[in-house]
């Protein structure tokens, strides 16, 4: 057997590993009710803001901890506990994917992504109603 | 309807110049097809022409476009856009590359430069290896042409009026006028990209990804005309070249996400940033194995394999950012422009293009029956390409879950910790690396002996494991992997400069691998010093109970700072002493002082992090750092109140019962009844002759400590008119009224009205100490002289 075919064994062999290391820390995207079904295990929860109840931040008290109502997917709606700062400009984004573990009747949060234009948004989206997109025409 | 004043010329000569270009690149590819196949000079000739005559109508597009930026043509949606009246000139370039369609162009720009260039160098690959630069090209002027077929359209094109890229416009009342260019203006670029590095990472990043197409470009046209082995000489330089500028390019990515975004570092394993890194790395393990093929042969399929995929993955990676696939995955959210088909083909035409002569010459391909000596440098040359090839597969791996999940409909997200994911795999792999780098110098080609080996290594063995032990202890590094990396970046600088003194004695024309893997492995050390002794000095010194917080979350980054008030940070006394408005950005001052054994405090210098109102894609912070030789100081404000409270917002008037003595707990003070006397008129002016009027006296204690004095009163009036003269306090936010004596057992009422929301403002904030992170910026500079060195040489081999 030659060195090479040798290297090329372990080669293999790293590269499945690479791919089952991947696959075993990759999380999943569940709902509320998977995520407090097992508790203190690490979910993705796709959901929106829940608009008609407040969003505490009370940074004098804890400039670490941000909470929040969310639906999620099915419409489940939980108190979210973020530790970490307010993201600015939380109120204006139209999905959030929170990263944690449910504990007790909460959802504590580690991280948080929001879903908001980017560099290569086309812009069309902006522009809901014609006056809206009038208003900032002009206004400038 | 006609609208008035539209110039709708430019747009006729922009689509011409597309379509023109387009063609001609069509053109080139069959022309020089053909030329290849039956060796014809007339197909050369007309495929030179027709390529050349690609290249002006390139010219043509940009030229038009610029024209319509610079002339505010807002009737057209892509200067609509990305631009606006107020855009300042030094951001022109900026917004031409801002959408996807300028970076296509920005993209076919260089390949046609580079194009360009080799067909003046009467390269006898010109033939083959401008085919397909043609073929390329043409697939990238087909996302310019925005033409239909049928209901599919293909390519967005720059030069699209607005009104017909947004029919549904046509009912706003803006444009019911047929005058309506006197009153639109465009969208603007986006101001977080209103920045140096957007003017000039892009061009650097796209130029790094135009190179990888030449060595592509030759190890097919070395297939193809079956000159297995001659295109090396040619694809050398030119890799080391596209090597160097994609490096230079990643790293402008990183230093931008390190001075401007608050990505929190240089390196935060993004889909976007892995996608440029993945193609770096098997760039990387191509060109040497270029060089091992050329100097003892043996490696021509994986040298192959790996020039093809690097090609492939600047295309996958294109595919990714543009298509919109990554979605949820990334913080960047990108939108789909309708191209994903279109881009898809263009990737895989490729991966069939380079599998179809691979296969077909694949028996043919020169590879060597003996036994690799075990103890040579190219052995172990091939061994550094195969892990740069396993490092790259993790990462497209790990980057590539979202397209997983779109191929086999799993629902699978990323990793947790993404940062902690990727490192937990690629630091393992960039020890090797890096002790390849070492080792490997002192291996000759062909074969070793072990014992003199050995000997050669030894002193740079040792004097590396006294640093690592020395950086380690006074560092506090306890982490086996770091310690193990801060090891093997020490050895494959220390063995590298070691093999440049004693054995290359300084010659410089052959010094390129020595100094470029010394410089790797400076880098490498700022790289792990930095991030793995990163020290975020912003937690737990605010006055606020944090203990309370309980069990697992302690990541306490930020801390509130109130105006004015001066806490502890790392050495540091910090303050923050208030923020002024610049354009959109609102800039917060932050002072830094140290004290002295006196306890005098000493200014040293003064942040201003700042929160950039941008209303399209929220507000963003963006830090401010302080550089020092060994370190820098990173700030940035992570939460502010960006909107004025209205100040008269108040809590409900309270009454309450006192006796002199008595003391009642306030929000923002104690209040303590001192006495009661008569008011004199000279004090009061609204007090009449007549008036009976009792004053109280009362001490409000604030919680510095500090006293204020108020006295409210009571006024009785004609002996039936009773009413009072309040007293207010604006620092402590308080009106009181006095609105009755009870003579009988001496007691009053007062009437508390408290301010809602604290006067007083803040920021929350968080700051990080980077220990040494020059050491990445020096070694970058260092790997790209070696590089350089490199490229020199090569060419003058080349020429020989």
């Amino acid at each position: 057997m030659k060195k090479t075919h040798i290297v090329g064994i372990a080669i293999i062999a790293l590269a499945i590993a690479a791919i089952i290391g991947t696959l075993s820390d990759s999380s999943t995207y569940e709902n509320f009710d998977v995520a407090f079904e097992n508790p203190n295990h690490e979910f993705h929860v796709v959901g929106t803001l829940n608009k008609e109840k407040p969003t505490i931040y009370d940074p004098k008290n804890n400039p670490n901890e941000f909470i929040f109502y969310m639906l999620d997917k099915k419409n489940v709606e939980k108190k979210v506990i973020l530790h970490k700062t307010k993201p600015q400009d939380f109120e204006r984004s139209e999905q959030i994917v929170i990263i944690g573990k449910a504990s007790g009747e909460d959802f504590h949060a580690e991280q948080i992504l929001m879903k908001c234009p980017s560099k290569y948004n086309d812009g069309s989206g902006e522009f809901k109603t014609p006056e809206e997109h009038n208003e900032q025409n002009l206004s400038s | 309807m006609e609208f008035v004043g539209e110039h709708l010329l430019a747009g006729k000569v922009g689509n011409f110049f597309v379509i023109f270009s387009f063609c001609a690149a069509l053109l080139a590819a069959i022309s020089y097809f053909f030329a290849t196949q039956k060796n014809d000079a007339d197909w050369k000739t007309l495929g030179r022409i027709s390529f050349l005559a690609h290249g002006v109508g390139i010219l043509g597009i940009i030229s038009t476009l610029f024209f319509m930026i610079l002339n505010q043509y807002f009737e057209y949606y892509y200067v609509w856009q990305h631009s606006s009246t107020e855009l300042p000139l030094r951001y022109i370039f900026s917004c031409f590359w801002e959408g996807q369609e300028g970076s296509f162009l920005l993209w076919a720009f260089w390949h046609m430069v580079i194009g360009v260039v080799f067909l003046f160098i009467r390269n006898k690959w010109e033939a083959p290896v401008l085919s397909i630069f043609g073929l390329v090209q043409a697939f990238l002027m087909s996302m310019l042409l925005g033409v239909y077929f049928f209901e599919y359209r293909l390519g967005s094109n720059p030069f699209t009026a607005l009104l017909r890229e947004h029919p549904d416009f046509s009912d706003i009342p803006l444009f019911t006028n047929p005058n309506y260019l006197e009153n639109l203006d465009g969208r603007g670029l986006n101001p977080l990209l209103q920045n140096y590095w957007m003017t000039i990472h892009p061009p650097t990043l796209f130029l790094g990804f135009a190179s990888t197409l030449l060595p592509f470009a030759l190890a097919i046209s070395g297939l193809w005309t079956k000159q297995y082995k001659e295109w090396l000489k040619t694809a050398i330089p030119w890799t080391f070249f596209s090597i160097f500028i994609l490096a230079i390019g990643i790293l402008m990515g990183g230093a931008w996400a390190y001075e401007a975004l608050s990505f929190g570092g240089f390196w935060a394993w993004d889909p976007v940033e892995n996608a440029s890194l993945v193609p770096w790395l098997t760039l990387v393990g191509a060109g040497h194995l270029m060089i091992v093929e050329q100097r003892r042969g043996g490696v021509m399929k994986s040298l192959l394999f790996l020039t093809f995929l690097t090609f492939i993955l600047v295309l996958y990676s294109s595919f990714l950012t543009r298509s919109g696939v990554l979605g949820d995955a990334s913080v960047h959210a990108f939108t789909d422009l309708g191209m994903s088909g279109q881009l898809l083909l263009y990737l895989l035409t490729f991966v069939a293009i380079s599998i179809f002569i691979f296969v077909l010459r694949y028996k043919h391909l020169p590879s060597s029956e003996k036994e690799e000596e075990l103890w040579s440098r190219e052995f172990w040359m091939f061994i550094g390409a195969l892990v740069l090839f396993i490092s790259s597969f993790q990462i497209t791996i790990s980057t590539s879950i979202p397209v997983i999940n779109k191929i086999f409909g799993s629902d699978l997200a990323p990793p947790v910790d993404a940062i902690e994911h990727y490192n937990s795999w690629q630091v393992p792999f960039v020890i090797v690396i890096l002790l390849l780098m070492g080792f490997s110098q002192f291996f000759n080609y062909k074969k070793t002996e072990f014992k003199k080996f050995f000997g050669k290594i030894f002193t740079a063995l040792l004097i590396s494991a006294g640093l690592a032990v020395a950086i380690g202890l006074s560092m506090q590094m306890f982490n086996p992997f770091h310690l193990f990396m801060l090891f093997a970046a020490l050895f494959a600088a220390v063995a590298n400069l070691d093999y440049l003194i004693r054995v290359m004695k300084g010659k410089i024309r052959f010094s390129g691998a020595s100094i470029s893997h010394a410089g790797f492995g400076i880098m490498m050390l700022g790289a792990l010093l930095s991030m793995g002794k990163q020290e975020i000095i912003s937690n737990n010194t605010s006055s606020y109970d944090v203990t309370m917080l309980g069990e697992n979350y302690d990541n306490q980054e930020s801390i509130l700072l109130m105006k004015d008030d001066t806490l502890q940070m790392g050495d540091y006394l910090v303050s923050y002493v208030g923020k002024e408005k610049e354009g959109v950005n609102i800039k917060y001052n932050i002072n830094y002082y140290t004290k002295n054994d006196k306890g005098e405090l000493t200014k040293e210098f003064t942040l201003k992090p700042q929160v950039q109102l941008n209303d399209r894609m929220g507000n963003v912070p963006e830090p401010d750092t302080r550089h020092f030789l060994f370190k820098d100081i990173y700030t940035h404000v992570t939460w502010a109140v960006l909107e004025e409270k209205k100040d008269d917002e108040v809590e409900k008037a309270e009454t309450q019962n006192l006796h002199v003595g008595d003391t009642v707990f306030l929000k923002r003070a104690i209040l303590i009844v001192d006495s009661l006397k008569q008011a004199s008129p000279i004090k009061y002016e609204e007090l009449m002759p007549d008036d009976i009027a009792v004053e109280v006296a009362l001490t409000l204690w604030d919680f510095d400590t500090k006293a204020h004095k108020m006295s409210p009163v009571f006024v009785l009036r004609d002996s039936s008119k009773v009413f009072s003269i309040p007293s207010i306090n604006e620092d402590l936010g308080i009106s009181i009224s006095f609105d009755r004596i009870y003579p009988n057992n001496g007691s009053i009422d007062l009437t508390f009205i408290e301010k809602k929301s604290e006067q007083k403002e803040f920021i929350v904030m968080q700051a990080v100490l980077f220990p040494y992170i020059n050491l990445l910026w020096l070694g970058c500079l260092i790997m790209s002289i070696g590089i350089i060195i490199s490229i020199r040489n090569s060419i003058r081999i080349f020429k020989k």
